[in-house]
């Protein structure tokens, strides 16, 4: 089995051209716009990743879009706004997610994740205003950090959104240690104090994904939990939750996203202040009548492009719901392609090779010195039969 | 019935052998031995409870891994000195009777204290309890091997002793049990950290217990030493010397390095293991426990049959490398599969009930007993150090690397046990020595060399490797020393010997006259 994931990690690192060239780039087309869009293309030995990273109409939004190789995708711009994406020629494929809204629900029952019979309150994230942090769009690693406050008097607080693209595979810095790889980006999403209704008791917050892919519209996203040996990267937590996009679960070129069942409720993430991530069922829907995404997918074709939407939810039963530390933070990973699959660190292996050679190198010289010993005794030298 | 018994000797020496009520009467001795049992649960069944409440630990107390792991090596950390102090207080001071209840009494002192630490949540107050309780637990262990001796050598010592080992690890096998379902109870009353220090309140009251036993098997051993007449031997004891250590051979450090590498693998794992079950193969809580608990279920079970087919077998050394060898692959197979950790969890139990019946006779067969409790006292000792470190050490690297780390770390130690083992084999073999004979040939040898050669030899068997590489004439020099250091050991040996068995069996010496 460890062999076997051994060899499929590295056969695909040959497979799907890890490294690729990118070039990021902040609002093209539009370079004194205070809004922000990141361009980045990405460019391999076959084909060319396109990623879009939005934040120009509330909603944050990662479009993946795969080309043939060099190919230019333009955008016009309206109004500070994104709003025509030109490509010369057909895309190979293309998949995105957008975070719409977020659900506040009284988690009565305290059971931690999102359920219908709990009452529950929308915050859409249309007039959330976006600030640029701090970001790095260069050669070797596109980075942005966003900050949005909610518009609204009555609702405070900041969600806080960081995207990371390293074009080489590796784990992740902080906790849970994702895998990113060329071809995926790792996004970090913190709801920090953000108030919760007066009306509720047991406030939790829910985040709601809108996932996009040109597949068929009657076909349908899956969601697999994998389980690994190696928790080595995050402690305690064995599972691994993958979403594919119908392309991806056939073909392994589609597009995927992929999560540990974990957040935190501390800005310094540990074990000790990690609670449960829950995901829910995918119900199909249709694009919003506004928005980046509806601009996007305007010239696809309708019947070929499928969406759907889930929630994700925070907490454990008995964790003093969201106020308790008035933040939650989460990992996720988007990408194209096969899924990164963990491998065992070279400490495991060292470790094993060591502690199982040495005992039998030691037995067998072992055996060899008692043997000789033995002989010996047998054949006493005569030194001994002089003595006698 | 028994108060004209005890208040006098004179009188009490008229008390038939073949009344129940003599001490060398087989069903007073049992009943004795069912004392010295419930005398240990005590301690063992407030030890574990905190492994069997780990998560209501965490949620109630708020306690991160790290601390909670502290809980347990706090225990450790006095014995790692105590172990020694606390045999020498009862040989010198103390004696059996009053250790037992002092050690005891101390002992119940540190469950209550712990218990009210965690009924107002003051987490020093917590580990100033474990603290009162570990310096009482592990000296109470050598008293009541003491008492085991005084009742029983010459008699079902090997019995005994593997019979107080299934009770003891019985006594951690309900707590794990019951500690879960007396906490819901509880929970109905009270909320919060209180539930969790009421909780343990009630686990005090088997420290309570225990020593209600002490202080009757006090009273009976008091009454045996009258009737029997065990006083004048007892004070020709002479102490033993701390200085007896440097004679220890090689053979017999290794065996401490297999005392503490191998348990290292054992006690941590079931002190973190509720968590590890929980997580990885997604058990509930109440799951997690009775996994947990299998390992000292099959040695509570396992461990007097395994004592019986190693004293039938001999072979110490093969099994003690079997029972390494099979543990290594239960750690293996929690570590790198997800086949149901019974099957792991059970094969890892029974590893070390073998283990456990295999090693510690070892001692005996390298150690003269006069240095027996010196001997036993090291590894012991060593055995503490190494756990108290490695606890905590563990909690940490559960923290920051995960259960498979923890799981390595493990292997690690375990392949440092065999190979330890694996040289204690070479040695051994290659001085023809007794630790991997079966007992036939044990026997054999101890007819020739009138039984302590068999101690002489391996104690000097770094001797014998010099003199086979030296010249001619060196040998019979050296043969002349050695023949004169073993006559004095020997001498020794038969000395104490026949001071233990007048100490020890004049229950067979009122036998025979009758």
């Amino acid at each position: 089995m460890h062999l076997h994931s051994l060899l499929i990690v590295f056969l695909l690192s040959f497979a799907c051209g890890q490294d690729r060239r990118i070039t990021p780039v902040l609002n093209p087309g539009c370079e004194n716009c205070s809004t922000t869009l990141v361009y980045i293309k990405a460019d391999g030995s076959q084909d060319t990743v396109h990623q879009l990273w939005d934040f120009t109409r509330g909603a944050p939004t990662i479009i993946y879009l795969i080309t043939k190789q060099s190919t230019p995708l333009n955008i016009s711009w309206v109004d500070e706004l994104p709003d025509k994406f030109v490509l010369p020629e057909k895309p190979v494929y293309s998949f995105a997610a957008s975070i719409d809204k977020l659900q506040e629900y009284n988690d009565i029952e305290n059971n931690g994740h999102i359920d219908n019979k709990s009452p529950q309150r929308e915050l859409p994230l249309r007039h959330v205003w976006w600030r640029r942090g701090e970001h790095q769009l260069s050669g070797k690693e596109a980075m942005l950090h966003m900050r949005g406050h909610f518009e609204e008097r009555r609702q405070r607080g900041v969600l806080d959104m960081k995207l990371d693209l390293l074009p080489f595979k590796d784990y992740a810095v902080d906790l849970p240690h994702l895998i990113h790889t060329a071809n995926s980006t790792l996004v970090d999403i913190s709801l920090v104090n953000l108030t919760s209704s007066e009306d509720y008791n047991a406030s939790r917050f829910a985040i709601h994904f809108l996932m996009v892919s040109t597949d068929d519209r009657s076909d349908s996203m899956t969601y697999s939990m994998r389980k690994s040996l190696d928790d080595e990267h995050t402690p305690g937590v064995f599972e691994i939750f993958e979403i594919k996009t119908p392309k991806s679960s056939r073909s392994d070129d589609g597009g995927f996203l992929q999560f540990r069942p974990v957040c935190y409720t501390e800005p310094e993430r540990s074990v000790s202040s990690s609670t449960n991530a829950y995901i829910t069922n995918f119900t199909r829907t249709s694009l919003p009548y506004a928005g980046t995404l509806r601009d996007f997918y305007r010239t696809f074709d309708g019947n070929n492009l499928l969406v759907q939407d889930m929630y994700i939810s925070f907490g454990l039963p008995g964790d003093g719901f969201y106020r308790q530390h008035n933040y939650t933070s989460w990992s996720f990973t988007i990408g194209y392609g096969v899924p990164p699959v963990e491998s065992f660190s070279l400490f495991v292996i060292i470790i094993i090779s060591i502690g199982l050679g040495v005992p039998v190198l030691l037995a067998l010289s072992g055996i060899t010195y008692v043997l000789v010993r033995r002989c010996k005794q047998r054949n006493p030298p005569e030194r001994f039969t002089d003595d006698e | 019935m028994e108060a004209p018994e005890s208040s006098g000797s004179s009188r009490s020496n008229m008390v038939q052998p073949t009344s129940w009520c003599h001490p060398a009467h087989r069903v007073h001795r049992f009943f004795a031995l069912l004392l010295m049992c419930f005398l240990c649960f005590g301690s063992y069944f407030c030890y574990d409870t905190p492994g069997a409440l780990a998560d209501n630990f965490k949620n109630d107390a708020h306690l991160n891994t790290s601390q909670f792991a502290l809980l347990y090596s706090i225990y450790s950390w006095p014995n790692v000195v105590l172990c020694f102090i606390g045999g020498y207080l009862v040989d010198r001071y103390f004696g059996v009777r009053l250790g037992t209840v002092i050690y005891m009494t101390i002992v119940f002192i540190g469950a209550v204290i712990f218990a009210f630490g965690v009924y107002i949540n003051a987490f020093w107050l917590m580990i100033l309890g474990r603290f009162v309780f570990g310096i009482g637990g592990e000296s109470l262990q050598v008293v009541v091997n003491n008492y085991v001796v005084l009742w029983f050598k010459g008699k079902e010592l090997n019995m005994v002793f593997g019979l107080q080992l299934s009770f003891s690890r019985f006594g951690s096998t309900v707590n794990f049990w019951v500690m879960e379902p007396v906490y819901r109870w509880v929970a109905t009353y009270y909320g919060g950290y209180e539930r969790l220090g009421v909780t343990l309140f009630l686990a005090s009251l088997t420290c309570f217990v225990s020593l209600i036993c002490g202080v009757i098997l006090g009273w009976m051993d008091y009454r045996a030493e009258k009737i029997l007449g065990r006083q004048d031997e007892q004070s020709n004891s002479e102490p033993f010397h701390l200085t007896d250590i440097r004679h220890f051979k090689s053979v017999f450090w290794l065996l401490s390095v297999i005392c503490v590498a191998y348990y290292l693998a054992i006690f941590p794992f079931i002190a973190l293991g509720k968590l590890f079950f929980e997580r990885k193969f997604d058990f509930l809580p109440q799951q997690a426990n009775n996994v947990n608990s299998m390992v000292y279920l099959l040695s509570a079970a396992l461990s007097p049959f395994f004592g019986i087919l190693i004293d039938k077998t001999g072979r110490n050394m093969t099994w003690v490398i079997i029972s390494i060898v099979t543990t290594i692959g239960a750690h293996f197979m929690l570590a790198f599969t997800f086949f149901s950790p019974y099957v792991g969890v059970v094969t890892l139990g029974i590893s070390y009930s073998l283990l456990a019946s295999g090693l510690w006779p070892l001692v005996a067969l390298i150690v003269p007993e006069n240095q027996l409790g010196t001997a036993y006292g090291i590894c012991q000792a060593v055995q503490n150090m190494g756990l108290a470190t490695v606890i905590i050490f563990a909690g940490m690297i559960v923290d920051k690397y995960g259960y498979l780390m923890l799981e390595m770390f493990f292997l690690g130690c375990l392949f440092v046990s065999l190979i330890a083992a694996v040289l204690i084999y070479i040695i051994d073999s290659a001085n023809n020595g007794v630790l991997n004979m079966s007992p036939s040939m044990r026997e054999a040898v101890t007819t020739i060399n009138k039984e302590t050669d068999e101690t002489a030899n391996l104690l000097d068997h770094e001797d014998y490797t010099d003199q086979e590489e030296t010249d001619s004439r060196r040998p019979s020099e050296s043969l002349d020393q050695s023949i004169n250091t073993r006559d004095v050991a020997q001498e020794q040996s038969d000395r104490i010997r026949s001071r233990y068995l007048a100490q020890i069996l004049p229950s067979s010496n009122v036998s025979e006259r009758q």
